[in-house]
């Protein structure tokens, strides 16, 4: 069994770090029907104990948890199709015992449901738990302040905060002690370094200790590389695990790895024609595929397209493509560094772009070449047009 | 540079004559100032903020905060964690109570004693 499941916490005292907001959400608990907000939305990095603490509290207060990922349940139908009926009282248990069972819904990863894409999906959660019937409770890792605002206004934001090295020591010291483990301190110690505040990978990261394994290489240094980073360290390999192991691992470059190998085959002047075409075939069939999940909103097809982009790459590469660099032009606006400063740029696009009257089309294809050249030369561009606009605008 | 030592939300007097600084002090979020107290540092960012504008005086402010198990206060700037740690906590754990090897049962009773679980 996995050590993150067989040593979770059962009871809220059992869970380690963040006292404050523990201690917050359990006051709430108690006074959820007469607060002035429907619910409580807990916000914070994965790994530090949010779905843990929930389901802690609902063991100790007595409550059975009806948990809806927003990533299968993302629009008001489904929702409302799902739990639509406890929020209305009226489960079967009521309906023959007349007694209401003290039931909780949880709503995790609430920050993956786009307001304007999910049809509803954030007024749903909203509506059920304005009725009051059951304390609502939600989690999100990261929370716009502008797409969520609804949601915001009216639920009561608790914020977790990354643990401690030295929380992180107390959780590993008591599996390792369950486990009769002998693990040195300076072990215990450099994987609370390393993990950053993530339990779950610090847990992970002493399991893989203590089969013998190379506990460091699980810091998984390649996650969310620059995409130029990605690129070259993909057509560097020719070992399909690697491939796999960085594709899944950088999900949200795949539509620029779909073009720039789409380019790099094309231009090959090495690979043969025949080939060639194979290549670009499948990678045509990738994109048409990545296009209709994002718009389906059906992820779990990754995992295919995963496979089949790993397995292109892998004969890209064995036939002879090279990565030199090279972006093509139109994929060029999301050629800066990670996705953090994608983002941030995306939103200072979207502020000139309002700020310009134009489309958000014609912005990036039109304007955006150029903006970019400044954006990447100055990079104090943003705070300048927060100090002429106003940071919220 | 000097240090100064202080604790999230208690009041503390800043070792320097501030002048015109005084009202940007206070602007910041999360600092505020009681007359005849002093000034309070609500958490780390604030702190953060706070010590840009010291740093400019030598002076910089080190945060203590409290030991969850036994309650003494740990000093930030010696603690072996300082360059991993995030600080942004006013409850941590002293190396005492650290290297105590009931450490998890007394964290659970305090935490235990938090929630007033009968």
């Amino acid at each position: 069994m996995n050590w993150t499941e067989k040593y979770r916490p059962r009871h809220m005292y059992e869970v380690v770090g963040n006292e404050e907001a523990k201690k917050k959400i359990v006051e709430w608990m108690f006074k959820w029907r007469n607060s002035d907000k429907y619910g409580i939305l807990l916000i914070g990095p994965p790994g530090i104990g949010k779905t843990t603490f929930v389901y802690a509290l609902a063991n100790d207060l007595g409550y059975h948890v009806i948990e809806l990922n927003a990533s299968d349940y993302r629009t008001e139908e489904k929702i409302m199709e799902r739990v639509g009926f406890i929020a209305y009282g009226s489960t079967l248990e009521t309906f023959f015992t007349g007694r209401r069972k003290r039931i909780m819904i949880f709503f995790d990863e609430v920050d993956g449901i786009d307001p304007k894409e999910d049809r509803g999906g954030l007024k749903a959660i909203i509506k059920i738990a304005s009725k009051k019937a059951v304390p609502v409770v939600a989690s999100a890792n990261f929370i716009d302040q502008v797409k969520h605002k609804e949601l915001i206004d009216v639920f009561e934001v608790v914020e977790f905060k990354r643990l401690t090295p030295k929380q992180i020591i107390i959780i590993l010291g008591n599996i390792a002690k369950k486990e009769g483990l002998r693990v040195s301190r300076d072990d215990l110690v450099e994987i609370a370094k390393r993990s950053y505040g993530d339990a779950r990978m610090a847990i992970n990261m002493l399991y893989t200790l203590s089969i013998g394994g190379e506990y460091l290489a699980l810091s998984n240094p390649l996650e969310n590389l620059p995409l130029d980073q990605l690129l070259r360290r993909l057509s560097s390999t020719t070992n399909l695990t690697e491939i796999k192991y960085l594709l899944d691992n950088n999900s949200g470059h795949w539509e620029d790895v779909i073009y720039t190998y789409f380019d790099i085959v094309s231009r090959s002047k090495v690979m043969k024609a025949d080939r060639r075409e194979y290549l670009l075939e499948h990678l045509s069939i990738l994109d048409i595929m990545l296009g209709r999940m994002k718009r389906e909103r059906t992820y779990f097809y990754l995992r295919y397209i995963s496979s089949i982009l790993a397995w292109v790459i892998y004969q890209a590469n064995k036939w002879g493509a090279v990565y030199d660099g090279r972006i093509p032009e139109y994929r060029l606006y999301t050629f800066v560094l990670n996705k953090d400063v994608r983002e941030e740029f995306d939103d200072l696009m979207d502020r000139l772009r309002g700020r310009l009257h134009e489309s958000r089309r014609k912005f990036i294809y039109g304007t955006v070449s150029t903006a970019s050249l400044i954006y990447d030369s100055y990079p104090n561009l943003r705070k300048w047009v927060e100090r002429i606009y106003g940071g919220g605008s | 540079m000097e240090y100064q030592k202080i604790r999230y939300g208690e009041p503390f007097q800043i070792r320097r004559r501030l002048g015109n600084l005084f009202r940007d002090i206070v602007r910041i979020k999360g600092v505020d100032y009681e007359r005849g107290r002093g000034f309070i540092v609500r958490d780390y960012y604030a702190l953060s903020n706070l010590n840009k504008i010291l740093i400019r005086m030598g002076l910089l402010l080190t945060p203590e905060v409290k030991c969850y198990i036994c309650g003494t206060y740990v000093d930030c700037e010696k603690c072996p964690f300082t360059d991993v740690c995030l600080k942004d906590v006013s409850i941590c754990i002293c190396e005492s109570c650290l290297n105590d090897e009931n450490l998890v049962e007394k964290y659970y009773s305090t935490s235990m004693r938090d929630f007033i679980i009968k």
